[in-house]
């Protein structure tokens, strides 16, 4: 339960799709000039990663992983199908951003046309393929979790895009200066944004003493890296000066 | 008294009328506003006639910010020369605290950086105004008061420099000047410091002047804010009306509560600031307070965790020390970047109050929250906004539905009388 609670929250605020990976920017600058709108667009990108990642979590769990034919019999356990994971994943996605189109015009034909071109491109939208393959480089271990981390990355995503619609609308009658109309001022809304949101940043790292035993390996990764870094510019150094050596001998 | 001598007043009128209608006009009109009653008069448009225009209402909130600038004089004086020579066993205002010695330092340390935030700023909104070709406005007064009061006192002026204009250009400028942006530009300025330059703005160096040079020497000092011991789990020993009064180590100007609750008084008295912000604001840092003393009233959680030391703080202390009090009272009650509406203030400010212990508590990195915080409640006060003025329209709609006939039946009561007439 607590490790439910705690990706909920994590996947909205800390690991923000659009202010902490700066995914899914295009329909998010392009669709964010009313909230309506914004809000209908937020709503079939929650829907839709909270069924893809899911179905692409099985997909991982049972096709793709290393080992993940093995039910399939006992010759087939040292198959890694890893590598198909972008084609199988993109195909679910279109799949379901096409059941989504068709059941939004059914019921909703006003915010189908106010989506326009915009729901067929979730299909390639950043943030729905990177909730799935974040699952699966995350590892998220049950079903539940996967669903779990869908919808609420999928909220996060609402969320920044209902905020930037709303500050749009309110930037509506501002002197911006000519040149950075339209989409430039919103660049800097949203980078100003991510300032906001970097109040989250670092939050809950890892329990107890989590925080500080990451902080220490991320520092000592850096002096490794510094010193290999080092190491290399030494050798190089050697290796260059043995080459001036021998041209010069 | 000769004829020819001219006031300087009366030098400025003349350039006033000399650079009527070119590029240079909005300057010396600032000026003229600036240090004189302006004699201009509104000369188009629907107006509302009232006394306190933007400049009268920028002016109130400086007036409640100069106490809290004196004090900060004193406060840094005391602050070092108690790091140096041990803090007083029988502290006495008289003898301690309001010493010439004390403000001399202070007033060393804390007027440059007054003057390069005013210097840079004022700068900047002169250069737009007269590219843009509008009169300045006065917004930046506030900002660039609020500016050297949040920072700590050993931030170089060059950093200064250049966070101002970060924070004047990106977090204000480029959304047309004054009454525009969506960021508190104070604010900006101060996270642009924050995350540009982590090692001057926190840890438990820069908060006492001079503790960073003595770092390593045998002359050390310490100067570690009370959040910063909490943090650590440790324990301080400042009293709680050393707390409350201001005679503790942190940014310049955040230390007094009382000062800033008197100041809170003033803008709440004189209508500049919202009390509906202040007090839901306040409401929700007690309750999130509230809420971590309960967890570890409870026993979720052991003594040994890191999030202990600020968990089991006494929940109303959280107000008393680091920025909380000085963010609601000055910074979360801007009119422009907060939320506009009744209920949407409500809604703001207990979020800001809350969201500022949480960040406190949950994120070790940042024990000053209240910045943060308030950042993020202004990119989400237009979407609290929204939704209220919607609700409120929604639930008029359903009003009219629900009271339609009368107006119908008064108005065709009305039309036969006039035929008959």
């Amino acid at each position: 339960m607590l490790e439910h609670v705690e990706l909920f929250f994590k996947s909205i605020f800390i690991d923000n799709m659009v202010f902490a990976v700066f995914l899914g920017m295009c329909s998010y600058l392009a669709v964010s000039k009313k909230v309506a709108t914004a809000v209908g667009l937020g709503a079939a990108v929650i829907f839709v990663l909270a069924v893809t990642v899911p179905l692409n979590w099985l997909l991982d769990q049972y096709l793709l992983q290393d080992g993940a034919l093995a039910w399939l019999g006992p010759e087939y356990a040292d198959y890694n199908l890893s590598f198909l994971s972008f084609i199988l994943f993109i195909a679910t996605i279109a799949t379901m951003v096409q059941l989504v189109e068709i059941v939004v015009e059914k019921f909703s034909p006003a915010l189908y046309n106010s989506l326009g071109i915009f729901l067929p491109l979730i299909a390639v939208n950043c943030a729905i393929l990177g909730g799935s393959l974040f699952m699966q480089a995350r590892e998220i271990p049950t079903l539940g979790l996967a669903f779990n981390y869908g919808v609420s990355s999928g909220i996060g995503w609402f969320l920044a895009i209902l905020a930037i619609a709303a500050i749009r609308e309110k930037i509506r009658y501002s002197n911006v200066p000519a040149p950075l109309r339209g989409l430039g001022i919103t660049f800097i809304i949203t980078g100003l944004m991510g300032i906001g949101f970097q109040s989250f940043g670092g939050m809950l790292t890892g329990g107890d003493d989590g925080a500080a035993a990451e902080e220490e390996t991320t520092a000592q990764k850096i002096e490794e890296v510094q010193k290999e870094e080092k190491e290399e510019i030494d050798e190089n150094a050697v290796s260059y000066t043995d080459e001036a050596l021998n041209a010069n001998p | 008294m000769s004829d020819k001598r001219l006031t300087f007043k009366k030098r400025l009128h003349i350039l006033k009328h000399h650079y009527r209608g070119k590029k240079m006009a909005p300057a010396f009109n600032a000026f003229h506003t600036f240090l004189f009653a302006p004699n201009e008069t509104t000369h188009s448009g629907s107006h509302v006639r009232v006394a306190d225009d933007l400049k009268r209402a920028m002016n109130t909130v400086i007036m409640a910010l100069i106490p809290v600038l004196l004090f900060s004089f004193f406060n840094t004086g005391y602050q070092h020369y108690s790091a140096i020579n041990g803090f007083p066993q029988a502290f006495s205002i008289w003898d301690h605290f309001l010493t010439w010695e004390n403000f001399w330092l202070g007033f060393k340390l804390v007027m440059p950086l007054v003057v390069v935030s005013y210097g840079v700023g004022l700068l900047i909104e002169f250069i737009f105004a007269v590219i843009k070709g509008h009169e300045v406005e006065e917004g930046y007064l506030v900002t660039g008061m609020l500016v050297p009061l949040i920072v700590p006192v050993d931030t170089p002026l060059w950093m200064l420099a250049v966070a101002v204009v970060f924070g004047v250009v990106i977090g204000k400028e480029v959304f047309g000047g004054t009454g525009m942006n969506i960021l508190n530009p104070a604010l900006t300025i101060r996270a642009f410091l924050f995350f540009a330059y982590p090692t001057w703005m926190s840890g438990d160096k820069v908060w006492v002047h001079g503790a960073v040079e003595r770092t390593g020497t045998p002359d050390a000092i310490s100067g570690e804010t009370i959040l910063g011991y909490l943090a650590q789990n440790g324990s301080y020993e400042y009293s709680l009306s050393d707390m409350f009064f201001g005679f503790i180590p942190g940014s310049v100007g955040e230390t007094s509560t009382f000062l800033i609750l008197l100041g809170g008084l003033f803008l709440i008295f004189s209508k500049i600031a919202s009390w509906r912000i202040m007090v839901s604001a306040v409401i929700g840092s007690l309750v999130m307070g509230l809420i971590f003393n309960g967890v570890v009233d409870a026993g979720w959680i052991s003594t040994g965790s890191k999030f202990y030391g600020l968990m089991s703080f006494e929940f109303w202390q959280h107000l008393l020390v680091g920025g909380l009090a000085f963010g609601i009272v000055y910074m979360a009650t801007d009119p422009v970047t907060g939320a506009q509406t009744n209920r949407g203030k409500w809604i703001y400010g207990f979020l800001i109050g809350f969201i500022s212990v949480m960040i406190r508590v949950f994120n070790p990195a940042y024990p000053e929250g209240v910045f943060l915080a308030i950042l993020l409640m202004n990119v989400f006060a237009p979407t609290i906004d929204h939704y209220v003025v919607r609700g409120n329209v929604r639930r008029r709609m359903k009003r009219l539905k629900h009271a339609t006939i009368l107006p119908k039946d008064t108005e065709q009561a009305e039309v036969p009388k006039v035929e008959t007439v």
